[in-house]
């Protein structure tokens, strides 16, 4: 098996030890990063969107197969250049402030990634200020945030505020999802969107951007 | 009464000798295994109690004096059937066995993801199950549950987290999905640890000091779309057998329940199929099983009610609904009301019903709670009416809360 498929095979099916042996095998004989990226990881991250959308995958199998992603994301991404990958929008998540959940936040991410965004993962407990602060470091076409409780949630309203106050409302879709949040809430705040469940998300990310 | 007493007769009542009056634990006995007077509705104060104290999240979860008094007066003041103390019941096992949690002042207390206690298989070798009762907040749910005892005269509900539930936390999710499907032996042995030497005889522990006759395992992990049903069947399902059968007696059911996700599979059938799999074996008195099905709002609101009756009347058990905590929250009453009368019109059925007022959030309006207690109360009375959108609802008078405390002695903290 050459390269490229022993390599997409390894990431579609989550083993990420080989995902890398196989990446710094490739690099060592002198593919290039973008090569490596493009035939290898990023084929191998689409395989595990088709298959689950097709049924063929539970989201284990995706969560697997973005987490062999990363890992060879952490040797690729040194030698990349800026500009070199193609993607569709850049998204930043996090779960909010006091909130410790990101299960459902993780599964938007394994998704999203799937479907060619790049996405930055802030994290669980992020402070409110730190999604204004990313979104003008990042310039990012999404900000997303996630929240389990309703205690939690109110810190929101908050980031919308804050974005808003630093003029950076215009720039950027909003979008909000979790446990504790409503299509409701998201609407009585002025999020861009809801997602009720991590596919909707990708979905909603899509129609916000006019991607497909 | 006796317990004994107290369950013979509810259970008469339940399967037709309807004489004498239930009193709120009896009737929830009563809906679980057939008819009562009129629907149970039960609720858990968790934070809701503390932030109507105004206590911290250090305080409620880790002191009985006023986590009971704050629980005891919430569940009082609402005038509900039944309701139990309820710590955060994924994290006392876990603790005890040395997991580092992060608290939080308006919240319950996290583990703290970043720091694990089963990083390496090495771990596990090294760890010490905890001495029951004695180690980490232990102590804490047992006096609870003394406490509570003395004050409403019947047993508690008794919490403890499942063993798989208690295997992602410690060990990470996505860890875990990685040894269940690359080291599956390791993945056994973390799991048998849990079980046999954790979770096991924290629940005996905890049934002798209380005489509770229900013993619930929480596992909100075992939900789908989380881990598939081969994972569920392999790595969770023969544990929670082991425990139970371990655990559980004539007058004592255990049972675990807590997963969701009907709505995220193409079979729901499927998952409703392991939840009364987790419940199955719950009570060595086969006519008491299986116990109930408890079917989250964000599943049944997908799929619908009446496809979760038809699978408890076919099952032959209690169908437990929760009221969606966020519409308890927003209101207004009247919404409440109407979503507690469709739930009743196509959930209450001939019996075995019972309804859950769960994790309602913290600055919630107590009109709101009134509201569904209710409407619980005037328009579940058995046999409900065919015309149940005929039945009025009137939300009674009530004092607020800080009054409620103040004028019946109750302490406050």
């Amino acid at each position: 098996m050459d390269w490229e498929a022993e390599l997409s095979r390894a990431v579609s099916e989550g083993d990420e030890i080989k995902a890398v042996e196989v990446a710094g095998r490739a690099l060592d004989a002198g593919a290039k990063a973008e090569e490596v990226l493009e035939k290898g990881a990023v084929a191998g991250i689409k395989e595990a969107g088709r298959l689950w959308q097709d049924g063929d995958f539970f989201l284990p199998d995706v969560i697997l197969a973005t987490e062999a992603y990363k890992e060879v994301m952490t040797i690729l991404e040194p030698r990349l250049s800026p500009g070199e990958i193609s993607y569709k929008g850049k998204v930043i998540i996090g779960s909010v402030e006091g909130d410790a959940h990101d299960i459902g936040k993780n599964i938007v991410i394994a998704l999203l990634r799937c479907s060619s965004y790049e996405v930055m993962d802030l994290g669980i407990d992020v402070p409110l200020g730190e999604f204004v602060n990313k979104a003008k470091e990042l310039k990012p076409d999404v900000v997303g945030m996630g929240a389990y409780m309703t205690t939690t949630m109110r810190g929101m309203e908050e980031v919308l505020r804050m974005l808003e106050e630093e003029g950076l409302r215009d720039g950027v879709k909003v979008i909000i999802g979790g446990a504790a949040v409503t299509r409701d809430y998201a609407e009585r705040i002025g999020a861009d969107g809801y997602g009720d469940n991590a596919a909707e998300t990708v979905e909603m990310v899509e129609g916000l951007l006019g991607v497909s | 009464m006796g317990m004994m007493m107290k369950l013979n007769e509810a259970l008469l009542y339940a399967w037709g000798l309807r004489i004498g009056r239930l009193d709120g634990f009896e009737r929830l006995i009563a809906g679980i295994y057939g008819r009562p007077d009129r629907l149970p509705v039960i609720t858990q104060p968790y934070t809701y109690a503390m932030g109507l104290h105004g206590l911290t999240g250090h305080r409620f979860f880790s002191e009985p004096e006023p986590f009971i008094n704050a629980s005891y007066n919430m569940g009082t003041y609402f005038g509900v059937d039944f309701w139990t103390p309820v710590f955060d019941f994924y994290n006392i096992e876990l603790e005890a066995l040395g997991q580092k949690l992060i608290w939080r002042d308006r919240s319950e207390p996290d583990v703290d993801s970043s720091d694990l206690l089963i990083k390496s298989e090495e771990d596990l070798k090294r760890l010490r199950p905890p001495v029951p009762g004695r180690d980490g907040r232990m102590p804490f749910v047992l006096e609870s549950y003394r406490r509570y005892i003395d004050m409403v005269g019947v047993p508690p509900m008794c919490y403890a987290c499942s063993p798989f539930t208690m295997a992602v936390l410690i060990r990470g999710y996505v860890n875990f999905l990685r040894d269940m499907r690359r080291k599956p032996a390791f993945a056994h042995r973390l799991m048998e640890f849990l079980s046999m030497e954790v979770v096991a005889p924290w629940i005996s522990k905890m049934a002798e000091d209380t005489d509770a006759a229900i013993m619930v395992m929480a596992d909100a992990w075992a939900s789908q779309p989380n881990v598939t049903a081969d994972m569920v069947r392999e790595f969770c399902l023969p544990y929670i057998e082991k425990i139970i059968r371990a655990t559980n007696s004539p007058l004592r059911t255990v049972l675990d329940t807590g997963s969701w996700g009907e709505r995220s599979v193409k079979n729901p059938r499927e998952v409703l199929d392991i939840k009364m799999d987790m419940m199955v074996p719950g009570n060595s008195f086969k006519a008491l099983r299986p116990f109930f099905l408890l079917v989250w709002n964000e599943d049944y609101e997908e799929l619908g009610i009446p496809y979760m009756r038809a699978y408890s009347d076919e099952k032959k058990v209690c169908l437990m609904l929760n009221i969606r905590p966020n519409l308890i929250e927003e209101g207004p009453a009247d919404r409440i009301v109407e979503t507690v009368r469709q739930a009743i019109k196509e959930g209450a059925g001939k019996g075995r019903f019972c309804l859950l007022l769960n994790l309602v959030p913290i600055g919630t309006p107590v009109e709101h709670v009134h509201a569904a207690v209710a409407a619980a109360k005037q328009l579940g009375r058995y046999p409900i009416p065919d015309d149940l959108d005929g039945v009025k609802c009137e939300i009674p008078d009530f004092v607020p809360y800080e009054e409620w405390v103040r004028r019946e002695g109750r302490p406050v903290d």
